[in-house]
């Protein structure tokens, strides 16, 4: 019979050996997490891949394409043949086209400095808690798209008047009886001068998790707009009557109590992305010296950025944080303020933004059946030693 | 001297700590009935990671109207097993239940 002696022996040294097997086992576990192009993001699943930026990289304007956050409804198609693709562009147009990738470098090219925000970003912080990808707080990411104006290619192959709503189809490969990932946007957005057939993204081609060859930029709307591995275009006399645009992605007109039932006929399709902050540093149970440097981002889809205020009294007092200079119709602005702790302690971080449309982020979240636009104060709890 | 003792508490810790970081995505076992566990992991990773469903944390109506989508939308279930798939996932996914740790990606540039 083994003595305590022997057992305490024995398994003192098998954990010292598995500690000098660490580096190992952690790379066994975590290979499969391997994702080409992408750093330390975190993984809400590897299939449909769906991938969030941790809020502590979101410290620059421009967010690397390796942190920016992907969100797959479908399974991703295999990589894209650019000899092979092409975009098809059909409905209420006078001319259908069949376009290479050379033919859309052939248009004007313009460049968009926007965000995208997955519509359900926060999800996981609704309560009761709501079916989907459990998402946190960085499900959002700001980057230049470049491409030519979806308006150009409408307008050359002959938008006819009747032509309200505007549908794309990606590449992605649907299994099962899973209705095709399908959305319309309005003729309106279509046209608008920022929307774009993105083929580049900050300054090169889009890579494969972004939907290389070709994806639509619709900006400052949830990121359900903006088609990935785009391979049609159809030009429709009403909405796109599909599961993706109802009842998925829809919002109540008349919000309720939280877990109250939502009728589905009372309720609008998502559009654009509403007024947001995000505490970047301190991240979330670090611990600091007094002197901090708080630093986010804050965004409101189509609208301004006007104002970020920080509390670190739970929300009794308020102070203006320094909004960053680079600035741009559809993009996040950075922030950062300066705050010396009282004391050394424990203290919860909350950062609110106000917009150009006068909208506040909320004190508590505005509840709906889907857990989208979750936009109530960011926070984060850390620690203070002197 | 090889100690098979040694060795084994080696491989038993080894198993446990390869269990306690990939754990975050497994399916439970379910004692009072075995079968349905392996049943509600191969309907559900067909399509999807098992990810997917353990992250979530919901009522057992919540659980009814996830599960019957599912089998509208393909998810292969025999009819005689919806009530058990229900109930296997609203006891192990329910919303008491901690929130799952997720991994993140290597480092890349």
């Amino acid at each position: 019979m083994i003595s305590r002696r022997d057992f305490v022996r024995t398994t003192s040294g098998a954990i010292a050996a598995v500690g000098a097997m660490h580096p190992l086992l952690s790379w066994a576990v975590d290979n499969s997490y391997n994702i080409s192009g992408k750093d330390r993001m975190v993984v809400r699943s590897s299939q449909f891949l769906d991938l969030e930026m941790p809020p502590e990289f979101a410290t620059s304007w421009i967010t690397p394409l390796n942190h920016f956050f992907v969100r797959n409804h479908m399974l991703a198609p295999d990589p894209i043949d650019v000899a092979d693709w092409r975009l098809n562009v059909a409905g209420s147009v006078e001319h259908p086209l069949s376009l290479t990738l050379s033919d859309l470098q052939k248009f004007e090219q313009h460049t968009v400095v926007s965000i995208i925000e997955c519509a359900g970003n926060g999800r996981g912080f609704f309560r009761p808690q709501l079916p989907g990808i459990q998402w946190g707080r960085g499900a959002i990411g700001n980057a230049q798209f470049s491409g030519p104006r979806l308006r150009d290619v409408l307008q050359k192959a002959g938008l006819k008047d009747s032509g309200k709503h505007v549908m794309f189809r990606g590449a992605d490969v649907v299994l099962g009886k899973v209705p095709p990932f399908i959305r319309s946007i309005p003729i309106e957005k279509a046209l608008d001068g920022d929307t774009l057939l993105a083929t580049h993204m900050n300054g090169q081609p889009l890579i494969h998790h972004h939907g290389f060859p070709c994806r639509t930029l619709t900006p400052g709307w949830v990121g359900s707009a903006s088609c990935k591995w785009l391979t049609d275009i159809k030009v429709l006399d009403k909405e796109f009557e599909g599961n993706f645009m109802k009842p998925g992605y829809r919002f109540p007109n008349h919000p309720g109590k939280p877990g109250e039932a939502i009728n589905p006929d009372d309720t609008y399709p998502l559009t654009a992305l509403t007024v947001k902050s995000l505490i970047a540093l301190p991240a979330e149970s670090q611990s600091n010296n007094r002197t901090i440097h708080l630093q986010g981002t804050a965004w409101a889809g189509e609208a301004d950025i006007t104002r970020v205020e920080l509390s670190t009294d739970g929300g009794s007092t308020w102070k203006p944080a320094k909004l960053g200079h680079d600035h741009a119709k559809y993009a996040w602005r950075l922030w950062s303020y300066k705050w010396k702790a009282p004391r050394s302690g424990d203290y919860t971080i909350l950062s609110r933004a106000t917009d150009s449309q006068g909208r506040t982020q909320p004190a508590t979240p505005v509840w709906n059946p889907s857990g989208y636009l979750y936009n109530t104060y960011d926070q984060v709890k850390i620690h203070v030693q002197a | 001297m090889f100690k098979p003792s040694f060795f084994i508490t080696t491989l038993f810790l080894s198993l446990s700590w390869i269990a306690a970081h990939a754990q975050s995505f497994d399916f439970p076992d379910a004692p009072k009935n075995p079968q349905i566990k392996e049943k509600v992991v191969k309907s559900c990773t067909a399509c999807h990671q098992s990810a997917v469903v353990v992250q979530q944390r919901l009522s057992k109506a919540a659980w009814t109207k996830e599960v019957d989508k599912m089998i509208k939308w393909g998810a292969q279930v025999d009819p005689a097993d919806r009530d058990a798939f229900i109930d296997y996932l609203s006891v192990n996914f329910s919303p008491d239940k901690p929130a799952p740790e997720f991994p993140r990606t290597d480092a890349s540039q």
